[in-house]
């Protein structure tokens, strides 16, 4: 019997020469060409303006590329429709920036209803929800209205959001801006916790305090282009 | 959870969330419902009538001489050579006498100093019940004046025409009432929908975001539309029977009413009308999420 090693380690994200311009001619993306290991943390960073958030944008299909290829678990993601590309967007948890929170309704409301769209069963998603809580010390706000909560929490309340589904691909944009260094914690804390589980992680921050001691892999961007990228093990 | 499940929570919330817009909505669909089934209910009874107007129908030619047994089976041979008809009857001078004695009852003695021959002959013909339409009633008359010997043909056409005239009238009326059910309930219940959409603009772009597929997002606002049908045409159509039930009430001694036989809808036109207000309302759903998916 002959075994065959595959050399390559399996991708979940790949960007093939990306450029995203917007009217007039703002080029928020130049050639970008990046590859993200399945299961890894992989942390995005560079200064206000270098387009880190364009790139989340465009892995979870939220913007099209004006060039180039953009693949996920092996789909081009920008070909996909309808089901398909619902399937997949329920695979991909996604904690935005401007969080994107209905704030005229209940924190576990909005936590739940990245569950209820995969149709999972309600004393599922309400232990799920409660647990998330639990883990981001906001179980005392599980019936607030997200409007009334303070920026920080409604930052944690998005990241609940975003992993409540278990995930493979989680992105997270700036999860720790407005957070002080306990809750940061708790925060990557779960982070972690999701990537044992599993889930491959992309992290767009400026926060030096999260990538600085990791030996997880980090690609910086400035002017829409790739400055470096270091650590970890090099594609 | 599975998908009925899922939909019918988010029906739910959205019906309490929007409450307000939804009565609204269903107020105009009853009304529309309301309208448009007054006037058909008026046009089917009036159809009836017209039935049972046709049933007594007749036309009598009057002659200038009593037409001998050879002439009258001529005759006979020219009335049914245009159209098959029920009934042919000769009355003749005396009978006509006779008749008009019977219905002038206690008056008769008015007819004391008459010869009995001073009213003229006459033939009834008794037209099919097919011969409905005043067009051929009024060409077969033509022809029957056109006979040998005919003085005059009547079948009491001013009232006949009148009646016709008021039957397409009330058509065109429930022709255009139905047009405006059909605008109203479709253009309210996708502009409702709209402002429910447009209301929960975030909501539903965050339902894109985190996968929800179209028909998750669609099948509430659909769902929402079919029960503006039902409940609209509901209490449109019991708005309607309380009223004519007031009006029998109302109106139960004798009267215009009672010389017909006015009846409410059968089950099967009540269930038409529901089953067509549903599928407005549910395509004018259809139509506003679709605008809203195609983004």
């Amino acid at each position: 019997m002959i075994e065959i090693n595959d050399p390559s380690p399996p991708t979940i994200v790949e960007l093939i020469k990306v450029s995203k311009s917007y009217p007039p001619d703002i080029k928020a993306l130049i050639d970008i060409s990046m590859t993200v290991i399945t299961g890894e943390m992989f942390f995005l960073i560079g200064m206000s303006g270098a387009g880190k958030t364009t790139l989340l944008k465009l892995i979870c299909n939220m913007e099209t590329p004006s060039n180039g290829l953009i693949e996920v678990s092996g789909q081009n993601i920008h070909r996909l429709k309808g089901k398909s590309l619902a399937r997949l967007r329920q695979k991909i948890g996604v904690a935005y920036q401007d969080f994107k929170l209905l704030t005229d309704r209940t924190v576990a409301e909005n936590i739940a209803i990245a569950m209820e769209v995969s149709y999972k069963k309600p004393p599922v998603i309400s232990k799920r929800v409660k647990d998330l809580l639990a883990q981001l010390q906001l179980s005392d706000k599980h019936d607030t209205i997200t409007g009334e909560l303070s920026r920080g929490e409604q930052q944690r309340v998005t990241l609940a959001r975003a992993v409540a589904n278990s995930p493979t691909l989680i992105l997270v944009d700036e999860p720790t801006g407005n957070l002080d260094a306990t809750t940061t914690e708790k925060v990557m804390n779960l982070l972690n916790k999701c990537k044992s589980s599993g889930a491959t992680i992309i992290i767009a921050t400026h926060d030096e305090s999260l990538y600085r001691h990791s030996n997880h892999r980090i690609m910086e961007l400035s002017n829409g282009k790739i400055r470096q990228i270091n650590g970890g093990v090099q594609i | 959870m599975n998908f009925w499940f899922a939909v019918l929570r988010q029906v739910g919330r959205n019906l309490r969330q929007t409450w307000a817009s939804q009565c609204m909505t269903l107020l105009t669909v009853s009304l529309s419902v309301l309208i448009f089934a007054f006037f058909y209910l008026i046009y089917t009874n009036m159809l009836n009538v017209g039935d049972k107007l046709g049933d007594d129908l007749r036309l009598i030619v009057y002659l200038n001489d009593e037409p001998g047994p050879e002439l009258q089976e001529q005759l006979r041979h020219k009335i049914t050579d245009f159209d098959q008809v029920q009934e042919i009857r000769f009355i003749s001078k005396t009978e006509a006498y006779e008749r008009f004695a019977k219905q002038l009852g206690d008056n008769r003695d008015v007819l004391k100093d008459m010869p009995k021959d001073f009213l003229p002959a006459s033939i009834e013909v008794i037209p099919l019940k097919t011969l409905r339409s005043l067009n051929r009633v009024k060409l077969f008359s033509e022809y029957l004046s056109k006979l040998p010997g005919t003085l005059k043909v009547q079948y009491g056409q001013d009232w006949v025409e009148r009646f016709f005239y008021f039957i397409r009238l009330l058509s065109i009326v429930v022709i255009l009432s139905g047009t405006l059910l059909i605008l109203t309930t479709v253009f309210m219940v996708a502009y409702t929908i709209r402002l429910t959409i447009m209301g929960r603009q975030a909501e539903l772009e965050l339902l894109k975001l985190v996968g929800a597929t179209n028909n998750y997002i669609r099948t509430p606002f659909m769902l929402e539309g079919l029960l503006q049908g039902l409940l609209g045409s509901t209490v449109g159509l019991v708005s309607l029977f309380t009223l004519y039930q007031w009006i029998r009430m109302r109106f139960s001694g004798p009267g215009i009413l009672n010389l017909f036989n006015f009846t409410f809808f059968s089950p099967h036109i009540l269930i038409t009308i529901i089953v067509a207000s549903i599928l407005l309302c549910t395509v004018g759903s259809y139509m506003s999420m679709q605008k809203f998916l195609r983004i």
